[in-house]
């Protein structure tokens, strides 16, 4: 048998062409995202859920009119386009004049309503879709066996990925399409229908998703969730890259499939990871990405997000809302049930120190369940395994938010605006990989039976008053550390970064430092509220540090309101609540997540408590 | 006792201590951007008495605020060297750029909207004061900023508006927030990028009024359009197109310059 370094041949080739056609899927998708950023300057979160629309309309095709692969390979893109021109024109049109990251939010509650309702109708496991006969079978080379359905897929990835570079370099719609890109206003002015080519160039980026999964129906099977972990590679991918080429784009996926492929034949526990080394790297060495194009430090003409707020209440009344609070919590476990009111702390706090970034600094962060998670582990393996004291454990929890903020933080202020959303949620999804597989977290169990200990030694928290009470204790000081952080001359300083860097820059300010300070205090509370849970709930899983526990953050915040002390508390009760109210029921709560995601962005971009402030504003200047 | 904000505090304005000629205070060499193929600006060279207030002047799309940008270094020149009070700052960050005291203004007016007017100006002292960091104080500190920054905007005749939110000011005032805010670093040379750009005429005197009050003692650098403005305030002028360097010299060797004339009027009025 032929051996290259060690590895069979065979073996070799099988996975370099897994390699490809993993590389296919991730250029056609980073495609796709690409065309669609240099547009409408919006990252499409829900381009993984149009794969799987995609896959899901060649299954219907089949299953409920007979109708074959070869036909679906033109009409479910199709189909899928229709979808994206009415997702544009309804939604995505109505926050164009915004900051980026609100069509980011906007998307990303798309996609969990589109997945979380496939999910209710078919569930999680896949739907097989056979390989279509004249495809069926390989070719038995010397050195290895060539399915033909997996050239296939390759060589048509190949040719539309080229052919859609060609129409957008070399063609009149192509010009058009750049010159709308370059400036829309402008184009308008010279008789381009702008908003049409908008919409088309929305519906032809996912199209590319959709086309992408009918090619991957036959090879993995048509599943709701298949697009929603693909999509965070394939952000990595896009940084890496870079969004400035559209060559890049798929130069770049194809590479980095083949990456992947060769990663799994030699090192096949970090395979899973490796595309999100190369991101490190990529952002260490050059920032832009491989293809990217230097970017301009003009200030963002929209204004920041978290900055439709006053610069906030009086103290007195501050320091009556935190009485108010306070009194509360104290009296709430006579009314309530005190374990779900020490949940809502916890998230509260964490929604909190979320909303230290965007609210006071502009900053989204898509990571943090990367900090909650970790936060949440270390303290339960300090508690189950050294026996700390839980306060010790709490705090272990806390730095462990700080170091992996500091890294985090490190590298994703190296990129701005929606840069640093996409860097954040792919360094968290390495964390949550690490999390699977590395042998103290329990993988799938996690940590359970967490013992709450003894505080100081004497005091038992496993009785439910004690532990309450120290629930208390550690949000009312997370919550005063962070009402000190804004209220400081650090604050200050932040709040004049999120009015303009720029300007903050030209003052003498190194606008970095002071992101990535504000950063690591905002990693080490959510890795205090993590801990806490963990010793609430005795229990730290995988749940913690999932893609959806950031989701989660990012909405009770929007909810509660952006840039506001008690909006992000206000958000974590109310989302908690509807999560444990529909605990029981049948029906998915991604769904009403995602769509109470996109109420916020369209139609409530304060938050209740921004909104309750305004009509308080409203009212003091009639009486004036 | 009020400070008055606006001269400088450095004193001896425009003299040097070896000779009659005045040292320069910002002298860039052979500095060149390119964008992809296009060289926005081509082997520029700059020198900028002390004390001088110098107009950087040319048709749009000259290369002017690539200039600016290169200057502050907000961004990489591909080649060339700035040499600012005698130190080389070619490889300095922007925000250190800005420490050596060379402070530049925007195009656009560049205030913190949604703070108030003394806030403003107190962000640009607080570095000073050493009360940047501290995330563990109460921002109460900051009061003792206060009677310096009232007297920066009592200078700008904006005392009666400390308490606004910058967002609430006009347009005109907003650029006098904005030049007590540069002021307040106390820097030693300015760089104003058209200062006078989207005002009325009343807002265009009083303007120019300020920038005279603020240049003494100190060292402008202005971009502007408005060439009675030019004419009005500065002794030297550089005129740029398509990225190099036309013409040099006092306002009526320019006016009578044929290469100038050409650059703004085209070839028909050469």
């Amino acid at each position: 048998m032929v051996t290259i370094f060690g590895v069979p041949a065979a073996a070799l080739y099988g996975q370099l062409l897994v390699g490809l056609i993993n590389g296919s899927f991730y250029a056609l998708l980073s495609l796709g995202l690409a065309v669609i950023f240099g547009m409408l300057n919006v990252i499409n979160v829900a381009h993984g859920a149009m794969y799987m629309l995609g896959a899901f309309a060649a299954w219907f095709l089949l299953h409920m009119f007979g109708i074959s692969y070869w036909w679906a390979l033109g009409l479910a893109p199709i189909a899928v386009a229709l979808v994206g021109v009415v997702i544009e024109r309804t939604t995505l049109r109505r926050v164009a004049h915004l900051d980026h990251l609100y069509g980011f939010l906007l998307t990303l509650g798309l996609a969990m309503v589109i997945e979380g309702l496939f999910r209710y109708w078919y569930g999680s496991s896949g739907q097989p879709y056979a390989i279509p006969s004249a495809l069926a079978g390989g070719i038995k080379l010397p050195f290895m066996f060539l399915p033909i359905y997996r050239v296939w897929v390759v060589v048509v990835s190949l040719v539309v990925c080229l052919a859609t570079w060609l129409v957008i370099e070399r063609t009149h719609i192509g010009a058009h399409l750049r010159a709308a890109t370059e400036n829309a206003v402008l184009s308008q002015a010279f008789g381009l229908n702008v908003p049409l080519l908008v919409t088309l160039t929305y519906a032809g980026g996912v199209a590319l998703a959709g086309l992408a999964g009918v090619l991957a129906a036959p090879i993995y099977q048509v599943s709701p969730l298949m697009g929603s972990n693909l999509i965070i590679v394939v952000f990595a991918v896009v940084v890496v890259g870079g969004m400035g080429s559209i060559l890049g784009s798929i130069v770049t996926g194809y590479l980095l499939g083949i990456v992947e492929g060769m990663t799994r034949v030699y090192y096949p526990e970090a395979s899973s990871i490796v595309i999100f080394v190369i991101m490190v790297v990529v952002l260490m060495l050059r920032p832009a990405g491989l293809f990217g194009r230097e970017k301009d430090s003009a200030a963002n003409a929209s204004p920041p997000i978290g900055a439709t707020q006053a610069t906030g209440m009086d103290d007195k009344w501050a320091a009556i809302g935190a009485l108010g609070v306070v009194a509360a919590l104290i009296a709430a476990p006579a009314l309530v049930y005190p374990v779900f009111l020490m949940k809502l702390m916890c998230f509260a706090l964490f929604a909190a120190a979320f909303n230290l970034l965007i609210g006071f600094v502009g900053l989204l962060s898509f990571g943090h369940a990367a900090f909650f998670g970790s936060g949440a582990y270390i303290a339960a393996y300090a508690a189950k395994v050294w026996h700390l004291d839980p306060l010790l454990c709490v705090l272990a929890g806390t730095a462990t938010g700080a170091v992996l903020g500091l890294l985090f933080g490190a590298l994703a202020i190296r990129r701005s605006g929606i840069y640093f959303a996409m860097i954040t949620l792919a360094l968290a999804q390495m964390v949550y990989f690490i999390a699977l597989q590395a042998p103290f977290t329990g993988g799938e169990d996690g940590i359970q039976d967490v013992p709450r200990g003894m505080l100081f030694g004497v005091l038992d928290l496993q009785h439910p008053v004690a532990m309450y009470g120290f629930v208390m204790a550690v949000f009312v000081v997370g919550m005063a550390v962070l009402w000190r952080v804004v209220r400081s001359p650090f604050g200050q300083v932040l709040k004049a970064i999120r009015e303009n860097e720029a300007r903050a820059i030209s003052l003498g300010y190194d606008v970095q430092r002071f992101k990535l300070k504000a950063f690591v205090i905002s990693a080490a509370l959510a890795g205090a509220a993590g801990g806490t849970k963990a010793l609430v709930f005795q229990l730290a899983s995988l749940t913690d540090v999932t893609w959806q526990m950031s989701g989660d953050v990012v909405l009770m915040t929007l909810m509660g309101g952006i840039g506001t002390m008690l909006g992000p508390v206000v958000g974590a009760a109310v989302v908690v609540s509807l999560e444990n109210a529909l605990a029981g029921l049948e029906f998915p709560i991604t769904v009403l997540i995602g769509a109470i995601f996109i109420a916020c962005v369209l139609l409530f971009r304060r938050g209740i408590v921004g909104e309750v402030q305004q009509w308080f504003a409203r009212l003091s200047r009639v009486s004036n | 006792m009020p400070v008055s904000g606006l001269s400088s505090m450095r004193g001896n304005p425009a003299g040097d201590e070896r000779g009659d000629a005045p040292a320069v205070m910002l002298k860039a060499t052979s500095l060149t951007k390119r964008f992809g193929g296009f060289t926005a600006l081509d082997r520029f060279d700059l020198s900028v008495r002390q004390g001088a207030i110098h107009a950087l002047i040319g048709p749009n799309g000259a290369g002017k605020t690539t200039a600016f940008n290169l200057l502050t270094k907000f961004h990489e020149p591909s080649e060339g060297h700035i040499v600012f009070d005698g130190e080389d700052v070619t490889a300095l960050r922007p925000a250190a750029v800005s420490r050596k005291g060379l402070v530049r203004s925007f195009q656009i007016s560049a205030t913190f909207l949604q703070l108030t007017v003394l806030e403003n100006v107190r962000i640009a002292l607080q570095r000073r004061a050493g009360l940047a960091d501290q995330f563990w104080r109460s921002d109460r500190v900051l009061t003792t900023l206060d009677a310096r920054a009232r007297a920066l905007l009592a200078d700008v005749n904006l005392d009666g508006f400390a308490g606004r939110l910058a967002v609430d000011l006009s347009y005109g005032r907003r650029r006098a927030l904005e030049l007590a805010t540069t002021i307040a670093l106390d820097p030693k040379m300015l760089l104003l990028d058209e200062p006078m750009a989207g005002l009325g005429h009343e807002d265009i005197q009083a303007i120019v009024a300020l920038v005279r009050k603020v240049a003494v003692g100190r060292t402008v650098l202005m971009v502007e359009h408005n060439l009675s403005v030019v004419s009005d305030l500065c002794d030297t002028i550089t005129v740029l197109q398509h990225g190099k360097v036309i013409a040099e010299g006092g306002y009526a060797a320019i006016a009578g310059d044929a290469r100038v004339r050409e650059a703004y009027l085209g070839t028909e009025a050469a």
